[in-house]
């Protein structure tokens, strides 16, 4: 994908997440750093009380981030699509199933489990930046 | 039309359901329940176990439906330390670290049995639930007509986690929303929601729940032993279910004397609860194959 795709992506995703009810209802406290691993591209997202405080694409190698999703760029392609096939639909069942990592400290992940997880379906409506 | 139980639903315009909640007290291995139960139809009983960590809203759509109440006695009970079910009442069960077996969870399913005097009743469980409905098969064949294992399988390893109650984790939150990909994202909107605020309800008993689906239950040796002649075993799992799959329901299933196995297109762990549309189309066909094995051992 090319650079400016990903930095449209990344301004989508941020308005999208800034812009959820969802998230805006109950992120008080969503604040966490994470990178989203898609093989052919890293995204750092790093969330302050439910909005995005910076969304870094391919962070250096020292950027630091608390824990790390990683699968390949065809899971991450269909883990967001509008209505994602069995396996794909969650990061649960694409880790338990599928080829998707949760790494890092997943204390965080857990803490958070529930905005994150709201976020990540925005994937759905963005599309994947790969 | 609904029935008419009490004078209140004769008032025009109150939306009174036809469902019914009562309270039975039962003996189980010494320890004293008193169990909370919703039911409602009449004719052959279809008793309804709900699934791991949750309680019996599970069933709420399949309890108020008018096609199947009229041939089912449709009765959806909380498992203890679930929903309205307490812990025994003569135990300090707070001095114990709760893990539920299949030696336990069999004998209360019958001992709820007995204390209502169900005569041939039709088990229906899902996840957790579909597990001891195998367990049942095996140990009691002669005391349920059939059985519906929904989500079941012979061993489901990997979800006894310490997640579920990390001190510094929202335990609610973590059950909920970690069981939420365990639904398929097509299904309505509305029932994945209220799934998952069942959800928020149950995560003292969650762990312990889950400590018979991952670690305890284990048919894998026994399948063989079970006769599915005797006591017909249906068995229902959704394609979006990542903890039992349809692939692990198909392999029991396949092991099984005379078991049937339907996969169910576009659903996920919870089917009851997260698209009774869609899973009530899958259960008739269970229903009928149940209709038509009896039948056949009747003729």
């Amino acid at each position: 994908m090319a650079t400016d795709t990903a930095h449209g992506w990344v301004d989508e995703f941020r308005r999208l997440t800034d812009g959820d009810d969802e998230l805006d209802a109950h992120g008080k406290y969503y604040s966490c750093s994470f990178l989203l691993d898609m093989e052919e591209r890293q995204f750092l997202i790093r969330m302050h009380a439910g909005k995005v405080e910076e969304i870094i694409p391919d962070p250096e190698p020292l950027e630091h981030y608390q824990f790390a999703i990683r699968a390949s760029g065809d899971t991450w392609r269909k883990f967001s699509q509008e209505t994602p096939p069995p396996m794909f639909h969650g990061i649960w069942a694409a880790s338990f199933q599928e080829d998707m990592r949760l790494e890092g400290d997943l204390l965080p992940l857990m803490q958070n489990l529930r905005c994150l997880t709201r976020q990540l379906e925005l994937l759905r409506v963005t599309g994947a930046p790969v | 039309m609904a029935p008419q139980r009490n004078g209140a639903s004769q008032r025009k315009g109150a939306r009174i359901s036809p469902v019914t909640g009562h309270y039975v007290t039962i003996d189980v291995d010494g320890g004293e329940y008193k169990v909370f139960y919703l039911e409602n139809g009449e004719g052959q009983p279809l008793v309804c176990q709900h699934t791991a960590g949750c309680h019996n809203h599970q069933w709420r759509d399949l309890l108020e439906d008018e096609e199947i109440t009229r041939e089912h006695r449709v009765i959806a009970y909380d498992l203890v330390r679930h929903g309205k079910s307490d812990p025994p009442r003569n135990q300090e069960w707070w001095k114990e670290e709760y893990q539920l077996t299949a030696d336990f969870f069999t004998k209360f399913i019958v001992a709820f049995c007995d204390a209502l005097e169900l005569e041939d009743p039709i088990f229906m469980g899902c996840s957790f639930g579909g597990n001891v409905t195998l367990q049942l098969a095996l140990r009691h064949p002669d005391r349920f007509a059939a059985v519906i294992p929904v989500e079941g399988a012979d061993y489901s390893p990997g979800f006894y986690l310490d997640w579920w109650q990390h001190p510094q984790a929202n335990a609610a939150q973590v059950c909920a929303s970690g069981v939420w990909d365990l639904m398929a994202p097509q299904s309505p909107e509305m029932d994945r929601r209220l799934t998952w605020f069942y959800y928020t309800q149950g995560s003292e008993a969650f762990k312990g729940d889950l400590y018979f689906y991952s670690v305890d239950h284990d048919l894998r040796e026994h399948l063989s032993e079970i006769d599915g002649d005797r006591c017909p075993v249906v068995m229902l799992t959704g394609d979006y279910d990542y903890l039992t799959t349809p692939e692990d329901s198909r392999r029991t299933a396949e092991q099984i004397r005379g078991a049937e196995f339907i996969e169910m297109k576009g659903i996920g762990h919870f089917p009851m609860s997260e698209n009774y549309p869609l899973f009530k189309r899958y259960l008739k066909q269970a229903l009928d194959r149940v209709a038509a094995r009896q039948h056949a051992v009747t003729a």
